[in-house]
């Protein structure tokens, strides 16, 4: 997917311009975090489970190259076949590879971020393959020729009222303002082409190195449907999905909803241990498992390690009050939100996207609510760091920031500059608060009024009133 | 109560409140000095260097850590009227020199003695009772840096609850961040000034006179959009209404 993370400023303010928009991510995320909050406080282990999750994610990549070796023989043992790839391209060539080798003209798709990631659809069908999204926000998102806005929830961003004239449009569906009518709609195309195709394209959740089981959870049954009536099964997922052993999975179980959508589990939980064998009632010939690095193995040696524990459950977009107001498009990727503005910058570079780290006011909500205590500010304040470091600053802030440090350096130049403020603020004011501010200050003020500085700064009252000679 | 005499306290009276609000300074040396604190104020004190440190400008961040470590006496607490500069000090200052170990062994040590004063108060002078002589109806925003960065939640509404003239009536999402974030409200205004619309939104549906933060930052937001659209409520540092009456109206932000 092609990365427009640079202009997330202008985004984000087309984003709080969108009326429709604003209504549906306000309702959902805050829906979702009450029904998290209300999870989380039902659970009385909740302070250990994240202890113990955040712990097996820590173990687990410390030696993750013998995780995915052993995965590798395990799943392989089973009748799998395991691909590496190093990068989006090889990805979607061993995926084309796999469409044409095992003859395939429809897939179904079922939730796959990675899939995004490496823009899976776009290549296969420019390879004759037509991919059809069975999640229902992806559906929509599919329909609508959109990136999904939230990692759980694609279709936050749009009302009932868009999708039933989506429907009206892509599908010539006539209008309904019933949501049942219109998953009832999508429930009968799909069910069609669950149906008719050779292969069901899946993410993973969680690779369990111990069985080289691949394992899915979803409410909508379309992963299960997906993987278990096509001919072939095709899953595509990062390398840092994989969990050391089977008895590491509950706590994820319970963690991952809870924290996602605030159910105790998922309504459908599917574990994927090989292909078809003799007897098997159901269950997938020939099954693919495609493990992308796509710049992990980079993340996995630097200070940013700790972020592959993500579990994508989507808590920090539903806390973040910046993705709350914006939503995921205006973060110009495939992940959006907190977690997104520190995962894109270390999968496609700070150069493509070095004001994400910037678009956050730093409150920290985010990691309150990480289920693996990922640190998502400090990342964010280490990535800003590294935008200086890169050179991708403006030279205007730089030499902002330098003026300030030089003038901090010395109280008597504080008080210096203090005395230029106060004057010039007091003409400009009159005392007053000030409501308009020049340039690069001038959007503070749009709204709001910024208070006229001091007529004496405390420093210089201080010194009069307790007779503190200069 | 430490029995063997006054509470060695330095006053770090920040940046911002020193310009903008000195108000603010003075109710925190009398809030101090009311629960026998002996107040210093190290008057070469400038920046404690958030703004550089936020915006990754670490090199500049550091020369002004730098100069606020060499401002401070080595001995007895630093005080201040702001959650975001003490977790600065705290959080940031190990994060600036974890490659110089003589100036981290420096930082970790102020880290260790500096307190925000709601949490100074409570936590280390054990005051239950502010002997503040405030009136009115009182909301209380939770600053993110008091809150998640210090983990301050009771101390600033023990204090407001004690005071007999403050009714203190919670908000929604009272943790919910006001927009403000340092440089972000100047970085994207537009996206600032929604999240502090819909702040204000929860503060005016209390129906308070009074907004009330540990930080000023948040105040220069929430009062600053007060200020322009004359909304029905003052927004008043926590250390004023500790302070007490009379306040001074035109300190308002």
């Amino acid at each position: 997917m092609e990365v427009r993370s640079r202009a997330f400023a202008r985004y984000a303010q087309r984003a709080l311009s969108d009326k429709a928009l604003q209504a549906a991510l306000n309702g959902a995320t805050g829906r979702l975090s009450a029904l998290r909050a209300a999870a989380i406080a039902a659970f009385p282990g909740y302070d250990a489970a994240r202890e113990r999750a955040s712990a097996v994610k820590e173990d687990t990549l410390a030696r993750l190259d013998e995780q995915l070796a052993r995965f590798i023989e395990e799943a392989s043992r089973r009748g799998a076949v395991v691909h590496v790839a190093r990068d989006a391209a090889q990805a979607r060539e061993i995926a084309v590879g796999i469409a044409k080798e095992e003859g395939i003209s429809l897939a179904v798709k079922s939730k796959s971020m990675v899939a995004e990631e490496v823009d899976l659809n776009a290549a296969l069908q420019e390879a004759g393959v037509e991919v059809v999204e069975s999640d229902l926000g992806e559906y929509i998102v599919q329909l609508a020729g959109e990136p999904p806005s939230h990692i759980i929830v694609p279709a936050v961003h749009k009302t009932r009222g868009e999708i039933s004239r989506l429907f009206e449009t892509r599908l010539g569906e006539p209008p309904t303002d019933s949501i049942p009518r219109l998953v009832a709609t999508a429930r009968k195309r799909l069910r069609e082409k669950f149906l008719s195709a050779g292969m069901g394209i899946t993410g993973a959740n969680f690779l369990v190195a111990e069985t080289g089981s691949v394992v899915l959870l979803t409410n909508e049954g379309n992963g299960r449907m997906g993987t278990t009536l096509p001919r072939v099964h095709l899953a595509v997922t990062g390398i840092e999905k994989v969990l050391p052993r089977m008895s590491d999975l509950p706590v994820f179980l319970r963690l991952l909803p809870r924290s996602a959508t605030g159910q105790p589990l998922t309504s459908y939980v599917s574990i994927l241990t090989g292909t078809r064998r003799e007897g098997d009632p159901e269950g997938p010939e020939r099954l693919h498992i495609l493990l992308v690095d796509g710049g992990r193995s980079a993340i996995l040696e630097g200070k940013y390690r700790e972020m592959l524990k993500c579990i994508r459950c989507g808590a920090c977009l539903n806390a973040c009050p910046v993705y709350q107001n914006v939503g995921g498009h205006a973060y110009g990727w495939v992940y959006p939100g907190p977690m997104g503005a520190v995962l894109t910058p270390l999968l496609t570079g700070l150069a493509e996207s070095s004001p994400l780290p910037d678009a956050s006011t730093l409150c920290g909500a985010c990691a309150e609510v990480c289920p693996v205590k990922i640190p998502l500010p400090h990342f964010l304040l280490e990535l800003r760091a590294d935008v200086r470091e890169q050179g991708l600053k403006t030279p205007g802030e730089i030499a902002g920031m330098k003026m300030l440090a030089s003038v901090m350096k010395r109280a008597g130049l504080l008080e210096a500059a203090e005395r230029i403020l106060g004057a010039l603020s007091q003409f400009l004011s009159r005392g007053n608060p000030i409501s308009g501010l020049p340039y690069p200050f001038a959007g503070w003020t749009e709204r709001r009024d910024f208070p006229a500085a001091a007529k004496r700064p405390f420093r210089k009252e201080w010194k009069i009133r307790r007779g503190v000679r200069e | 109560m430490d029995p063997k005499g006054p509470v060695p306290v330095s006053l770090f009276f920040t940046c911002l409140a020193d310009a903008f609000a000195p108000g603010v300074c003075f109710a925190t040396v009398e809030v101090l000095e009311r629960f026998g604190a002996q107040v210093r104020v190290p008057l070469s004190q400038t920046c404690c260097g958030q703004p550089a440190f936020n915006t990754g400008n670490r090199k500049e961040a550091r020369a002004m850590a730098r100069k606020f470590l060499r401002s401070f006496p080595e001995d007895g607490y630093i005080v201040t009227p702001s959650g975001s500069c003490a977790s600065m000090v705290k959080h940031g200052y190990p994060v600036l020199f974890r490659d110089e170990p003589r100036t981290l062994a420096l930082a970790r040590a102020a880290s260790e003695r500096i307190y925000e004063l709601s949490q100074f108060l409570v936590e280390v002078l054990g005051v239950t009772d502010p002997k503040s002589s405030f009136t009115g109806k009182v909301t209380y925003h939770d600053s993110c840096h008091l809150r998640r960065g210090l983990g301050v939640v009771d101390p600033p509404r023990t204090l407001l609850r004690a005071i007999p003239g403050v009714k203190l009536v919670e908000m929604e999402e009272s943790d919910r961040c006001c927009g403000f974030g340092g440089v972000f409200s100047v970085k994207h205004p537009q996206v600032s000034c929604r999240m502090t619309e819909q702040k204000i939104e929860r503060i005016l549906a209390t129906g308070a006179s009074y907004v009330t933060a540990g930080d000023l930052g948040c105040l220069l937001s929430i009062g600053g959009m007060i200020s322009r659209h004359g909304y029905p409520v003052k927004a008043v540092h926590l250390a004023e209404i500790l302070a007490g009456a009379p306040w001074d109206a035109e300190e308002a932000f």
